[in-house]
């Protein structure tokens, strides 16, 4: 079985793949710190970050890559006003007036001109017929699409030609996320109550964007699409609000994304406090859970995840990313990637930090997490 | 009027009846410390514990908050004319180069629903921009919170920086995010850490009841 091939048996569960798979989402920093490329340009650059994503695909030996960005405008460069490097931060002002600062280790982020944080838009003011698709890492921040540019498919499209024998999978944020993004969380929350029918009437619109967002995904060669849930674990909202505002709307996207491609694979990323609500997302018709944090960053014990989702349903994750990947040795690392593998394989599942690998997160442990895989006694 | 009505009002996120029925206690004479200690502050500690408890939920939470806040409008001038102090100041914001503010805003939340004077300096606060407020206002805690893993070690500067100044044992630090742990907080010398908003209002107390005010 070559990567692809396990990463596909893995996540269509009974299938068993060879060995447990191994991909782990990386932080973006994490890129910037590892990869020796100009943080701005994996950014801002299809082809960059698609070198990015295969440079440390490579090194780490992942089964799988997560295309966690937009492809990016091709002339991109020609939108610069002008470009600085100050206090160890490359600042871009774009011919539009927003300013992006680009740290070196963590996500860029986009100011407006006067160098402020940007105003969400008020609930009031927003037209549910405005909404397709919330962009919240566009080159000019959070941004409302009404359709999606050609390019917007590129760096998928050029990892799935150099990485052939690799899972390749794209991203999707979901409804929920959207609008959280567009509003800010405060706002998005108190919504939930104050106007719950125009919450639904946008998260309604937002389907059809994340929907034709993923179908587009797999007809550019991914094999899964990961929706990006970030916001529906208890940290957030009651297992009633994730019912009227999380599970239809998602299961929606789900559905539309597999009417076009009835064997594709769709899995949901939610952070934090999951442990709680498995029912509810299994409800979705989701492939997949991904991260499933352990205490104290989360509250899922991995065998008891197992024992309650049914047995098609694969899971990622649950490395702690924080407590073993970052501040933990490799030892930690391998030691703890073996238990999960003895808990939680041979099928249905992908051997991951829950949540991203952090920016900091020494090499040499992703390493050690990768190498248990290949190790396991589930190895065939 | 029985304070139980307002103190519901606030639990349930009423902002319109927190404000009705706090207008009327003022009207019946009521004395504004007391609506105050009886009502509004135990409505938001049930409020916190439970959220702590995850009975309830953000929405509920920021919900609650306004209503606090509604009622608020109303007291804090007669409090302001009847001198009543607060439970004492506190600085908090997210630390620089984080923008993310939730789990902040909601321990700021929490700490006004305690009594506390809150001096939110916003998020991508500078390490010297904590200890001006806290100089400035009085206040003898600084509160930090950060998201990233890429910005906690920010608190480490915060603290390294009250030392320098020489406010070390004035000004006392507790540090909170989602990534952030009770021995990160004793790696880089923070006064104290809490994993959630409730913890955060029951170890300010505990630092405040020691040392008030800077």
């Amino acid at each position: 079985m070559n990567s692809r091939e396990r990463m596909d048996a893995a996540m269509r569960p009974p299938q068993q793949p060879n060995r447990v798979p191994v991909m782990c989402q990386l932080a973006l920093g994490h890129y910037f710190l590892n990869t020796g490329l100009p943080a701005a340009e994996i950014w801002h650059d299809s082809e960059m970050f698609a070198g990015a994503l295969l440079l440390l695909q490579r090194r780490y030996g992942f089964d799988g890559i997560l295309v966690n960005l937009p492809g990016r405008d091709p002339d991109w460069r020609d939108a610069i006003a002008d470009i600085e490097e100050r206090e160890g931060r490359t600042r871009i002002r774009w011919r539009e007036g927003p300013v992006t600062v680009v740290p070196p280790d963590d996500n860029p982020r986009v100011l407006g001109a006067d160098g402020r944080k940007r105003r969400p838009p008020a609930l009031a003011d927003l037209h549910p017929q405005q909404l397709f698709y919330i962009e919240p890492h566009d080159r000019l921040g959070v941004v409302m699409l009404a359709d999606f540019p050609d390019w917007q498919f590129d760096t998928l499209s050029r990892v799935r030609a150099l990485a052939p024998d690799v899972s390749v999978h794209g991203e999707i944020f979901s409804p929920f996320s959207q609008l959280i993004e567009l509003l800010g969380p405060a706002q998005a929350m108190l919504a939930l109550a104050d106007d719950p029918r125009k919450v639904k009437a946008c998260l309604e619109r937002l389907v059809e964007g994340a929907a034709t967002l993923g179908a587009e995904l797999i007809r550019a060669g991914a094999d899964a699409v990961l929706i990006s849930s970030a916001y529906a674990g208890a940290g957030f909202i009651s297992r009633g609000h994730y019912e009227e505002f999380v599970l239809p709307f998602e299961s929606r996207v789900i559905e539309k994304i597999k009417a076009d491609a009835p064997s594709a694979i769709v899995y949901t990323h939610t952070c934090g406090a999951i442990g709680d609500r498995f029912d509810l997302m299994e409800a979705t018709g989701t492939n997949g859970v991904d991260t499933l944090d352990p205490p104290p960053l989360g509250t899922v014990d991995l065998a008891d995840a197992r024992r309650r989702l049914s047995k098609h349903v694969f899971i990622k994750g649950n490395i702690d990313p924080v407590n073993t990947a970052l501040r933990g040795t490799p030892e930690d690392c391998h030691r703890e990637a073996l238990e999960r593998i003895a808990i939680a394989g041979p099928r249905g599942y992908i051997l991951s930090t829950a949540c991203s690998v952090s920016p900091h997160t020494p090499p040499d442990n992703v390493e050690a997490i990768a190498r248990a895989a290949t190790e396991s006694p589930c190895a065939v | 009027m029985s304070f139980d009505k307002l103190r519901f009002a606030i639990q349930d996120g009423d902002a319109a009846a927190a404000k009705t029925l706090t207008s009327a206690l003022v009207d019946s004479g009521s004395v504004p410390a007391e609506i105050l200690n009886q009502a509004m502050l135990p409505g938001m500690s049930v409020v916190g514990a439970r959220f702590r408890d995850r009975e309830i939920f953000l929405p509920d939470v920021l919900l609650a908050a306004r209503a606090m806040k509604a009622a608020m409008a109303v007291l804090e001038p007669l409090l302001l004319r009847d001198r009543v102090p607060s439970a004492g100041a506190i600085v908090l914001g997210t630390v620089r180069g984080d923008l993310h503010d939730i789990g902040k805003n909601l321990v700021s939340v929490m700490l006004q629903g305690a009594g506390y004077r809150v001096v939110d300096l916003g998020s991508d606060v500078e390490p010297d921009a904590f200890i001006d407020a806290a100089v400035d206002e009085g206040a003898s805690v600084i509160g930090m919170s950060a998201l990233l893993t890429t910005t906690m070690t920010e608190m480490a500067a915060v603290v390294g920086r009250i030392r320098e100044r020489e406010l070390h044992g004035r000004v006392r630090t507790i540090v909170g995010g989602a990534a952030v742990s009770e021995a990160f907080a004793c790696e880089i010398g923070a006064d104290a850490y809490a994993s959630d908003a409730m913890t955060a209002v029951d170890r300010v107390k505990a630092m405040m009841a020691a040392n008030p005010s800077i």
